[in-house]
């Protein structure tokens, strides 16, 4: 009897030390999903359920879509050590140039976006020649482009003040939702499309963990105790689910959430198994070593920025598609949104290290701060106060851990 | 009598960098399966010696060959191609990658190209990794553990590794020992040791000569840019040391104009620098 209570007593005490031992050790990435579910519960309480209603969930989605995907390519220029101010006025410039494309030169759908993510890249070239060429810092030659695309987007709003566009397909990608499936009886007024997928994602994610959990311990690294990793997977399956459902009470997926995890699965196999992610990576982690093996900074440099003017000119398709206009001010702050979402989703200020996957929570931090304090009815003045204070402590907590690490 | 000639010969190499000479034509051999240390003091020239070698420099004036075929090395990644690879001091490694992405970095393996798209072949390159590792007697636990993980020892462990890796004729290594522990410093001659022992040829520069003693069979001495001390290494540890201390700080020189008629078997070397 008392052999057994000792026993329990034992599991326990290492139960706890293991737990204690893992959160310390993956602390930088699990920060930022901890940091985003206390926000949540906070905003929930302090709204009595409002926050997390299906509706707002919905809204906070797609007002986070904009911001998610200049946050995707922020993080690969904060990964190159680099930085870039221009992407919010460029994204409301290339906005503007979408309305009036449709507007004015009658150009259908189908041509207009191609165009403008086409002008996203040449924009992004020309500052990756700035960059990587004339070796200009990268914090100038953007804030260059601040300037200079904010008054692009003056001018090219001017005549009209706001130029309103009334193509419904255009409109639909902020705002519309995808469609569901028949109804077959079962479930009625929830989106079972929405579910399905949900579920899908769920699958895959479990088939995926499981897999890496054996590539990694075929290599002799070491990999979570089996019940922590049960437990993570279950967290993981349960957080989505909820989602999911919370998401499929209302209309379902919309098809900026469509666009923006097209953005994060595409971005992320980029990352994660492609050579040109590794040399990225490679050279923000040491630009010396990279070169020297062969790597060409400079077509790396290109590349990232090339990427993030296209990633602007998206984030300006969806924010103008979702006003339905395009206005003199859009763009406004959406570059500091994206690089505080890229420093709360784990990126680091020295350059190597940062995940496309971190960058959308992230995001979703930050709007979830704004959507939450909207609801509590707080003042704009400290709604910027407390974002400050937020990204002050990502970037705080990335050196105390990092330094610790180093230890 | 292939085997007589050099790996690496390096003939009258001048560099200066403004109005400062910082090589004033240098001779360097390397024999196959040969360990050569380099030294010298602070400025004495041998990194720019080494970077030229390993194409980092572009010498003003002077002859490389490798195998006894007349080389041009115009870049560190044509100097690679050609089979010279260079540990640098301030250890080329990615901090934030694993030990397999450091040792296959500018290289990777490809399993499926897709257009501009490579997806990397993550299984065979942690595969090869961990024979090399082996095959070298290097203790790191995975190859998947991140590089900046790694005691420092280690680290240089895998910067040498990875020049080795990959068909290397000679590896240049650049003061491997300095800023490690003991334990680390052991682990690192061991290596080069083992290296030997498989057939590489290895050029090191160091400031420990104690390092040089025991993994050189031969030794070059540079001072303000010249070469004034080419010997094997022989003898027990305080006389060489007391001898190359006297090279190092200029109170010997074997290879000072009006001394050539010296009895010594570098004549021919001499006669490049009277040129």
């Amino acid at each position: 009897m008392s052999n057994q209570i000792m026993s329990t007593r034992r599991f326990n005490i290492s139960f706890i030390k293991d737990v204690k031992k893992i959160l310390r050790q993956n602390i930088r990435e699990w920060g930022m999903y901890i940091a985003l579910l206390v926000i949540m519960a906070i905003f929930t309480i302090t709204t009595k359920g409002v926050f997390i209603s299906s509706r707002n969930i919905g809204n906070l989605i797609n007002q986070t879509g904009y911001i998610a995907v200049l946050a995707v390519g922020m993080t690969l220029v904060i990964i190159i050590r680099h930085i870039d101010l221009s992407v919010g006025f460029l994204a409301g410039f290339l906005g503007a140039v979408a309305a009036i494309s449709m507007v004015s030169w009658h150009l259908p759908v189908y041509a207009s976006i191609p165009l403008v993510l086409g002008l996203g890249v040449l924009a992004g070239l020309v500052t990756g020649f700035l960059v990587a060429q004339m070796k200009i810092p990268a914090f100038v030659a953007t804030l260059a482009g601040w300037l200079g695309y904010r008054g692009a987007l003056q001018l090219a709003t001017m005549s009209k003040g706001t130029i309103v566009i009334t193509n419904a397909a255009f409109n639909a990608i902020g705002n519309g939702y995808v469609p569901d499936i028949p109804d077959i009886g079962i479930l009625p007024g929830v989106h079972k499309l929405t579910l399905i997928l949900g579920v899908l994602v769920i699958l895959l994610f479990i088939i995926n963990a499981i897999n890496n959990r054996r590539k990694m311990r075929a290599y002799n690294f070491k990999v979570l105790p089996m019940y922590l990793f049960i437990i993570e997977l279950v967290f993981v399956s349960a957080l989505v689910g909820g989602i999911t459902w919370v998401l499929a009470g209302y209309k379902g997926l919309s098809w900026t959430a469509v666009v923006v995890l097209i953005v994060v699965l595409f971005y992320n196999f980029i990352m994660s198994r492609t050579v040109l992610g590794r040399h990225i990576h490679a050279v923000g982690g040491n630009p010396e070593a990279a070169e020297l093996s062969g790597i060409s900074i400079k077509k790396i440099t290109y590349v990232v920025f090339g990427s993030m003017g296209m990633l602007s000119a998206l984030s300006g398709i969806l924010f103008t598609s979702r006003f339905k206009s395009a206005t003199t001010t859009a763009g406004t702050l959406f570059e500091l949104d994206a690089i505080a979402a890229a420093f709360v989703g784990g990126a680091s200020a020295s350059g190597g290290v940062g995940k496309v996957t971190g960058s959308i929570i992230g995001a979703f931090v930050m709007m979830s701060l704004t959507s939450g304090m909207n609801l509590m009815g707080i003042d704009i003045s400290y709604q910027y106060i407390v974002r400050a204070l937020v990204l002050v402590a990502a970037v705080v907590f990335d050196v105390a851990t990092r330094n610790r690490e180093k230890e | 009598m292939a085997e007589a000639t050099p790996i690496i010969e390096m003939r009258n190499i001048k560099k200066s960098f403004g109005g400062v000479q910082a090589l004033r034509g240098v001779d360097l051999v390397l024999h196959h399966n040969e360990v050569l240390g380099l030294v010298g003091d602070n400025a004495a020239g041998k990194s720019t010696l080494m970077k030229i070698l390993s194409g980092a420099y572009i010498p003003n004036e002077g002859e490389i060959f490798i195998e006894g075929k007349k080389a041009h090395i115009i870049n560190p990644w044509d100097a690679r191609r050609q089979g010279i690879e260079m540990v640098y001091q301030d250890l080329a490694l990615a901090n934030n990658l694993d030990v397999a992405a450091n040792v296959f970095m500018g290289r990777e393996a490809v399993s499926v190209k897709l257009g501009p798209i490579s997806i990397l072949d993550e299984h065979h390159m942690g595969q090869e990794t961990q024979r090399l590792l082996d095959r070298l007697k290097i203790d790191i636990s995975s190859v998947r553990l991140k590089v900046e993980s790694l005691s420092g020892g280690q680290r240089q462990a895998v910067a040498i590794a990875r020049a080795t890796a990959f068909n290397t004729k000679v590896t240049i290594m650049d003061e491997p020992t300095a800023a490690l522990s003991v334990v680390g410093i052991g682990k690192v001659l061991d290596l080069v040791r083992e290296l030997k022992a498989q057939g590489c040829s290895i050029i090191i520069i160091s400031h420990r000569l104690e390092d040089i003693y025991q993994v050189s069979d031969r030794m070059m001495v540079l001072r303000h840019g010249r070469k004034v001390c080419d010997t094997p290494v022989a003898g027990d540890i305080d006389d060489f040391r007391e001898r190359v201390v006297a090279y190092i700080i200029g109170a010997r020189d074997d290879f000072a104009e009006g001394v050539s008629e010296q009895p010594n078997n570098e004549h021919e070397e001499v006669q490049h620098i009277v040129h």
